[in-house]
């Protein structure tokens, strides 16, 4: 019997996501024997083409290429999982979407007409459908791992949806946010990370990107009356997850305030 | 061609090498070229934030070595304050740096790198990959696979996590360093030793196949750059630079890193979207070239005179004999590696025996009292160096970082010069080539994407230039 095919892709990306398959020491050796993995469709293609039953896509999309590209993995991929916060929310180089992309480019590079980027670093999600989102910067390796193995097995893998605040509680955590005022995103942002830095007594700052149905304006508001200014508030947004909607639209909110346009007093 | 020219302002990295080679008026291989984006795009979209965010936002530049990152931008921090963290958390840091290298070299070693060494350069690519030597070596697999493992539970403990931890700040760490995490570290340490030292014996006994790689890849004289003690003792993180002439002079020695513009230009070059670092006593014009310096593992072993623990000295004692007091081959990079692989387990079993390393004080407070911080330490391919200057609410105003790939920039493209000119003979582009070009821009584990794609073979573009611009020839693998 033929072994099913995974494939893992990258566009812009530090690579800390696919790193974890391979930081999955374990559990390794098993999924090479049980699947077999092919890494680039261009090196691949002459041996072994598509369709691949498990594509992992790592990085977002900023050039014209990968806009291509990403269509042609989506073709040959049964089933299409992005992986990471570049991936599923465009990435930390989505910061540069508040930005003018021209002026960037001619302060960056020393030939910028060399240079073909899109305006905006955008989430696979935009481009193609996708199957499954896997959150993270980067990804955290059980559930990396539950997700494969799910895929393999054919069943609905367990990633949780819910806040970090519930896995905060679960780990007997002492509030940040209520006991020492610190700025935390722990109840907008998705679990999976095991509520890590409040676990140190530090504030979330919402590598998983929002969770489903957040509702960021209360926490702001809140942090707001807790003696955070709005500077603050937008810079907490506008991290790793800068372009995930709720995120991207709370930041703004917040911005806007800030410059007083809401009617409100800053 | 666009597709050779193509590339990202933030994305630090491409999913390929661009390689362009420029043939000269004589038909001959004139001139080589490496491109690399570089972490340009994270010097400008991190102005405006808060220094104390620099360490979560730049250790995303990069998922193979983010702890390096995490440090630099740490210790930058630390200057910024003005302030010396508590001796705790010196330890830490220190800790957190080995087992970064520890992971990484492992990394570059044996899913990388091994399946060269070990199955041989004509071995089958479609198993010359990691998957391919844990069918054929298992045992040796195995071995590499732990010593990353335990690099990165290092990191972890430490860090938080194992990549893009979140424990490091300015001032010092954010927690105390238990005995649990210690007797955890402790229990794997004697099989780490053996693992390294195995390593390091195996790497010996197949270094003799390769005396025609020895001489292709990347043998000449370069200046050599990296952090040491003064009593020239390696160093990693504490020290300060040390800057050896390829006869094994000393330029400088003890050079704060805060003071790294007086000694070191970076060309922004009319032809490349990359900067390349040049020692700046040695040019004369705008020719970078004769100021090229290696960083990293190699260089790191040529400027000091020992590690300063006993089995890393034995077979740095066995290297030298065999390769003279300074190894001018980029092939020697592995060997360098796995010397420290030995060394960084060697100091974290002293570490583990530290008791300060436990004690509970592991912040330093304060405000912004400097405008500008310079934070520099060794990550596992060379100096890294961050540089930031604040407004006085601590917000980024400017930023410069020097990465390790950066630095080695001009001796990679005089590495792949070196093989074009044997291998290229016309316009014409061919398999072999590309092949020893990739392997010899993996001697110096670069900090590319493309070179961490551990299974399958290195993705790169070539092109062959002719005087007048006009490209000749283009072979892309993916």
């Amino acid at each position: 019997m033929s072994r099913p095919k995974l494939a893992v892709w990258k566009f812009a990306s530090c690579d800390g996501c696919q790193l974890s398959l391979l930081s999955a020491e374990d559990e390794l050796l098993t999924l090479a024997a049980e699947v077999h993995i092919a890494h680039f469709l261009e090196a691949t293609r002459e041996v072994a083409p598509g369709p691949y039953d498990v594509s992992l896509v790592e990085g977002s999309i900023t050039t014209p290429a990968d806009v291509e590209r990403i269509q042609r993995v989506r073709e040959i991929s049964t089933t299409l999982v992005t992986i990471g916060a570049c991936a599923t929310a465009g990435g930390i180089q989505a910061l540069r979407n508040l930005a003018d992309v021209e002026a960037y480019r001619a302060l960056v590079y020393a030939h910028p007409e060399y240079v073909q980027t899109l305006a905006r670093s955008s989430a696979i999600a935009e481009h193609v459908p996708v199957d499954l989102e896997l959150r993270g910067c980067p990804v955290e390796v059980p559930q990396l791992i539950e997700v494969v193995s799910a895929l393999l097995a054919g069943r609905k893998p367990l990633i949780p949806t819910h806040a970090v605040c519930v896995e905060c509680k679960l780990r007997g955590n002492v509030c940040v946010m209520v006991a020492d005022g610190t700025p935390c995103l722990g109840p907008v942002t998705q679990a999976g990370c095991g509520a890590r830095c409040p676990a140190f007594a530090r504030g979330c700052y919402g590598c998983f990107g929002p969770m489903e149905t957040p509702n960021p304006s209360a926490l702001t508001d809140r942090l707001h009356a807790m003696g955070v200014d709005d500077p603050t508030l937008v810079r907490l947004f506008r991290t790793f997850n800068v372009d995930a909607p709720a995120f991207r639209t709370e930041a703004r909110r917040r911005e806007a305030i800030d410059a007083g346009a809401d009617g409100r007093t800053p | 061609m666009h597709d050779i020219h193509t590339i990202d302002p933030v994305t630090r990295i491409e999913g390929h090498a661009k390689i362009t080679l420029h043939l000269g008026d004589d038909g001959e291989v004139a001139d080589a070229r490496f491109h690399v984006t570089e972490f340009r795009g994270f010097e400008e979209f991190c102005k405006g934030r808060p220094v104390a965010e620099m360490p979560g936002l730049t250790a995303r530049t990069c998922g193979i070595c983010p702890v390096s990152h995490l440090i630099a931008a740490s210790k930058a921090g630390d200057a910024i304050y003005a302030v010396t963290p508590p001796p705790a958390a010196i330890r830490q840091r220190r800790l957190l740096n080995l087992g970064q290298i520890l992971q990484s070299h492992s990394l570059s070693f044996f899913h990388l790198s091994a399946p060269d060494l070990l199955l041989g350069m004509d071995h089958d690519p479609a198993t010359r990959n990691v998957f391919g030597l844990m069918q054929a070596e298992p045992e040796i697999a195995r071995r590499g696979i732990r010593l990353r493992q335990f690099g990165q539970e290092v990191i972890a403990a430490v860090a938080g996590q194992r990549i893009h931890g979140s424990l490091v700040v300015p001032g010092g760490v954010a927690r105390q360093f238990t005995t649990e995490m210690r007797d955890r570290i402790v229990a794997d340490l004697d099989e780490m030793m053996g693992a390294a030292t195995a390593t390091l014996e195996l790497l010996v006994s197949v270094e003799d196949r390769f005396e025609r790689e020895l001489h292709s890849f990347g043998e000449f004289d370069s200046i050599y750059v990296g952090h040491c003690l003064p009593d020239g003792t390696w160093e990693h993180i504490d020290g300060k630079l040390r800057i050896m002439a390829a006869d094994g002079s000393m330029l400088v020695d003890q050079l704060d890193p805060h003071d790294y513009r007086e000694v070191f230009g970076e060309a922004g070059k009319t032809d490349s979207y990359l900067k390349s670092p040049y020692y700046r006593p040695y040019v004369d014009g705008d020719d970078p070239r004769p100021g090229m310096y290696r960083v990293g593992p190699l260089a790191r072993i040529n400027l000091a005179e020992r590690f300063g623990t006993p089995v890393a000295d034995e077979g740095l004692a066995a290297f030298r004999e065999r390769y003279g007091r300074i190894a001018r081959s980029s092939f020697l990079y592995h060997h360098a590696r796995v010397l420290e692989v030995i060394a960084c387990v060697e100091r974290i079993a002293a570490l583990m025996e530290d008791p300060v390393l436990f004690e509970e004080k592991v912040r330093s407070q304060a405000g912004i009292n400097a405008l500008r911080g310079v934070g520099a330490s060794e990550a596992p391919r060379g100096t890294l160096i961050h540089d930031y200057e604040v407004d006085g609410n601590g917000l980024i105003t400017a930023m410069n970082l020097i990465i390790a790939t950066g630095q080695n920039d001009l001796a990679v493209n005089r590495t792949i010069l070196d093989i074009a000119r044997e291998f290229v003979d016309g316009p014409q582009l061919t398999d072999g080539m590309l092949n020893r070009i990739e392997a010899g821009v993996r001697a110096y584990d670069p900090c590319l994407s493309c070179s961490t794609h551990a299974v399958g073979q290195m993705p790169m573009a070539v092109s062959l230039i002719a005087p007048d611009g006009e490209t000749l020839a283009e072979v892309r693998r993916d």
